[in-house]
């Protein structure tokens, strides 16, 4: 109930406040209008101590006695960057689950908005470039960002460019498995069978968990655990459809429905559901909250999940373990396509990360970019996602290994330090091998090998996000409303009754197409052309 | 110190008989100036960005900066599917609402008149005002955790009795029911508190006078408490048919989800979804301007009906 209701909380919040903030917001803005980024750019040179406001994301989990805005961290950044430079750097904190919203808010607003703003979602970054809202960082970064060029390289680099101009800087993946699935192992050897390797197996697995119910579960029992969340639906749908392009396909999640087998995907999903074999209120779980509730009870049999989301210190596994003493759980790699030579296909994510830009009223464009170099110059990733060396890691063969017995005070300096070192999404201390042996090691022991078979898995048969040389229109149009409409393709799809499925899905598809799809889909096959 | 002067200005006519209206009651319009100036901010202040309707607004450029288009964006907004499935249940959402929500109150009311017991019906009052300072974002957890379809406790209780559980929350028309209960359950206690203060002003001796008749408990209702909280009913008819289109943002996004969205999407969360959530402030304005417009229209309406047939409006 508590996070339920710490959800609603936030939500009410967004309803009743920003619609308020909006309406100051809109009436502030409209006296600001342009500023130039060349006045004032090098005044923390000229001796004037200059203020830089950078956003940080807040998830309500600061320690005592830190706050999101001071804290061991921001101190850090002062003491390291600020005061060495001439330079305030104010933090201003965005909620998590608002992070949208709150920006669009923030970008209207000339006077409030951060020095440096970030957002995930690539037609958020397009909108505000195509509207001119953002500073070509171009000429800046090589002026006053050498660490930062070396660090991201062109390849990188490109994901924040838009007709040759530098919009964005992109964050850097530090990793890009993404997704992973887990079954009992335990439930496995009570009905007597061998973990599944086909989508035929799990589904014969799946039923064979429900028939026999081999914890005694009676009507609590859940074959397989579904939420309306990617890591549940995506590696479903992702078993189905035919990539566009070999090992790359179109990158946003609503356009899902665009390839040739999501039907088959909805058919299977509605198989599973009509039976009985996945969580009955899966559309109501957007949060995975009762998914997790479930897991940890040992309700689950078999679950798709973030790669490593469960292995967590006192995670979903822990929780489970504690539960369930002897319960046991193996990664899985059940999930076989007919539309792509019956290889396990799974989505990967891009090399990039977040979207990192300057608005273009900020007068502090220099100091920002700055900034970001000073971020990927030295130790300084290292410390800001890790802490200190010698007491929140060890570097063993290079690999920062985290010591788990270091006092909570000294855990507590890189509370978010995931969220501080913006320009890398994980940890990025090398390739990708470093960096995944990197991540294992933050893992508490007794997870960590099944944390290298998730990882293996999830690196298997991926496909990655084709990158378009120039921004699809219809994506900022409708991106949105598209990835509304999924979820209710999804869930309608899903919950028909199995002689109606055809026809909903028709409907809901139709639809789908209506409210933009159509013409999603003649851009996308269009830049697709082009591109070739 | 103005005001002494006034005093000697007050000798001889009209203008005397202004300045001493001044004097006397300026204190009243002191007192007024800070709604009206709050009116002023908040309420019509923000109507400036009313234009944002007719603009290609671009958050960078500002209201000033943006491009005027005229009606474009009507016509945009007026070609979606969305706008009219919205449109719709926001009045079915309201109809419905009013139909049970409305008529809860008033029942409960004179219930609570009926009753002779000051201690109990204190208490009860009490007990049923409690849910109206619940936020909808804790009875939305509450609802959630009641009436899940497996992990709600009330479909806990049916499997007990050995029923098939219900889809309280995923199911349409089951949800519909969900909503509107939950709604008499927020409200209903609440909303007796108009009425009861209308009863209040009963005089006690038509009570006595039926009783001499011979009135049974249900004519005396019937007779003399009904028509006596008629102008507050009528009054809360008319604000209530006003705001029929126009909707409240929490109960439906909250109480709402994807498996229901054919029902539960309405005006509000389509505008925080094209607005806020899409950044197309344009469209959401225009949604935003043409809720107003029907709302005044709706409000204008009933009150020239409710004249017409009862002599009894609010304006």
């Amino acid at each position: 109930m508590t996070g339920k209701t710490r959800r609603g909380v936030i939500k009410k919040a967004m309803g009743a406040a920003i619609a308020t903030v909006m309406g100051v917001g809109l009436l502030s803005g409209c006296g600001g209008g342009e500023a130039s980024t060349k006045e004032g750019a090098a005044a923390g040179a000229n001796g004037e101590r200059v203020t830089l406001k950078v956003e940080v994301f807040d998830r309500g989990n600061s320690p005592s006695p830190y706050t999101i805005t001071n804290n061991w961290l921001t101190q850090y950044v002062q003491k390291e960057f600020g005061d060495k430079n001439n330079i305030d750097v104010e933090f201003v904190p965005v909620q998590r689950s608002e992070e949208t919203t709150k920006l669009n808010v923030l970008m209207a607003s000339a006077s409030d908005v951060p020095d440096i703003v970030f957002v995930y979602d690539s037609s958020v970054f397009y909108r505000y470039a195509q509207q001119g809202g953002l500073t070509d960082v171009g000429e800046l970064i090589k002026e006053h960002g050498p660490n930062l060029q070396k660090y991201l390289g062109d390849e990188t680099l490109k994901f924040g460019q838009l007709e040759g101009k530098q919009f964005a800087i992109p964050g850097k993946r530090a990793i890009t498995a993404r997704y992973n699935s887990y079954i009992r192992q335990d439930w496995l050897d009570k009905v007597g069978m061998k973990a599944p390797t086909t989508t035929d197996e799990l589904y014969e697995t799946l039923k064979a968990f429900k028939e026999k119910d081999p914890a005694g579960l009676g009507a609590k029992n859940i074959p397989m655990g579904m939420a309306l969340a990617p890591a549940q639906y995506e590696t479903l749908i992702y078993s189905f459809i035919k990539p566009v392009e070999g090992d790359l396909t179109y990158s946003q999640r609503y356009e899902l429905p665009l390839h040739e087998g999501f039907k088959e995907s909805m058919q299977f999903l509605n198989k599973l559901y009509n039976e009985g074999l996945i969580s009955p209120d899966f559309s109501l779980d957007e949060e995975k909250e009762q998914l997790y509730k479930d897991f940890q009870n040992g309700n689950i049999g078999y679950m798709s999940e973030d790669v490593g989301q469960i292995l967590y210190a006192d995670g979903g596994l822990d929780n489970l373990t504690k539960n369930v003493p002897d319960s046991k759980i193996a990664a899985l790699d059940a999930y076989t396509n007919p539309n792509a030579d019956g290889k396990h296909i799974k989505s990967r994510y891009g090399p990039n990360g977040m979207y990192i830009m300057i608005p273009k009223s900020s007068k502090r464009s220099v100091e920002a970019i700055k900034y970001l170099d000073w971020m990927t110059s030295d130790n300084n990733l290292l410390t800001m996602s890790t802490g200190v060396e010698g007491e929140n890691y060890d570097l063993v063969d290079g690999i920062p290994v985290i010591k788990e017995d270091a006092p909570q005070e000294t855990k507590d300096r890189v509370y978010n330090g995931g969220d501080m070192a913006i320009m890398a999404n994980g940890k990025v201390i090398g390739d990708q091998e470093m960096n995944e042996k990197a991540w294992i090691a933050g893992f508490p022991k007794n997870n960590q090998k099944l944390m290298r078979e998730s990882i293996d898995i999830a690196n298997t048969d991926t496909v990655g996000p084709i990158v378009f040389d120039r921004p699809i229109e219809a994506e900022s149009k409708y991106g949105t409303a598209l990835n509304d409409k999924l979820k209710i393709v999804i869930v309608q799809s899903a919950m028909a009754k199995p002689d109606q499925f055809e026809a909903v899905y028709e409907r809901e598809m139709k639809d789908y197409m209506n409210i933009g799809g159509t013409a999603l889909k003649e851009e996308l096959e269009q830049a697709l052309q082009e591109k070739k | 110190m103005t005001l002494t002067k006034a005093t000697h200005a007050s000798k001889s006519g009209d203008f005397g008989k202004r300045k001493s209206y001044i004097k006397r009651y300026w204190q009243l319009y002191a007192l007024l100036s800070l709604p009206l100036v709050y009116f002023l901010i908040f309420r019509y202040g923000p109507m400036y960005g009313v234009q944002i309707a007719f603009k290609d607004f671009n958050l960078f450029q500002g209201i000033n900066g943006s491009e005027w288009i005229g009606l474009e964006a009507f016509r945009e907004v007026f070609a979606m599917n969305d706008f009219y499935i919205t449109l719709r249940n926001t009045f079915m959402l309201n109809f419905l609402d009013l139909l049970v929500s409305f008529p809860a109150p008033i029942i409960l009311a004179i219930m609570l008149y009926e009753i002779r017991n000051a201690w109990f019906k204190k208490i009860s009052q009490t007990l049923l005002y409690i849910p109206h300072f619940i936020s909808w974002v804790i009875i939305g957890g509450i609802v959630y955790q009641l009436f899940g379809t497996q992990s709600g406790m009330v479909n806990a209780i049916l499997q007990g009795l050995g029923m098939d559980p219900l889809p309280f929350l995923t199911d349409k028309n089951s949800w519909l029911i969900t909503y509107l209960f939950t709604g008499v359950w927020q409200s209903a206690g609440w909303g007796t508190i108009l009425y009861l203060a209308a009863l209040t002003g009963v005089n006690k001796e038509l009570f006595e006078a039926a009783d001499v008749d011979g009135a049974s408990r249900m004519k005396k209702i019937w007779h003399i408490t009904l028509p006596s909280i008629k102008p507050t009913i009528i009054t809360l008819l008319i604000l209530n048919l006003g705001k029929m289109v126009s909707i409240g943002f929490d109960r439906p996004y909250i109480i709402g989800n994807t498996a229901v969205r054919e029902y539960s999407d309405v005006l509000s969360t389509f505008v925080y979804r094209i607005g806020l959530e899409s950044g197309q402030y344009t469209l959401a304005t225009v949604v935003g301007l043409f809720q107003a417009v029907v709302g005044l229209v709706f409000i204008l309406g009933s009150n020239y009906i409710s004249k017409k047939v009862t002599g009894d409006g609010i304006m």
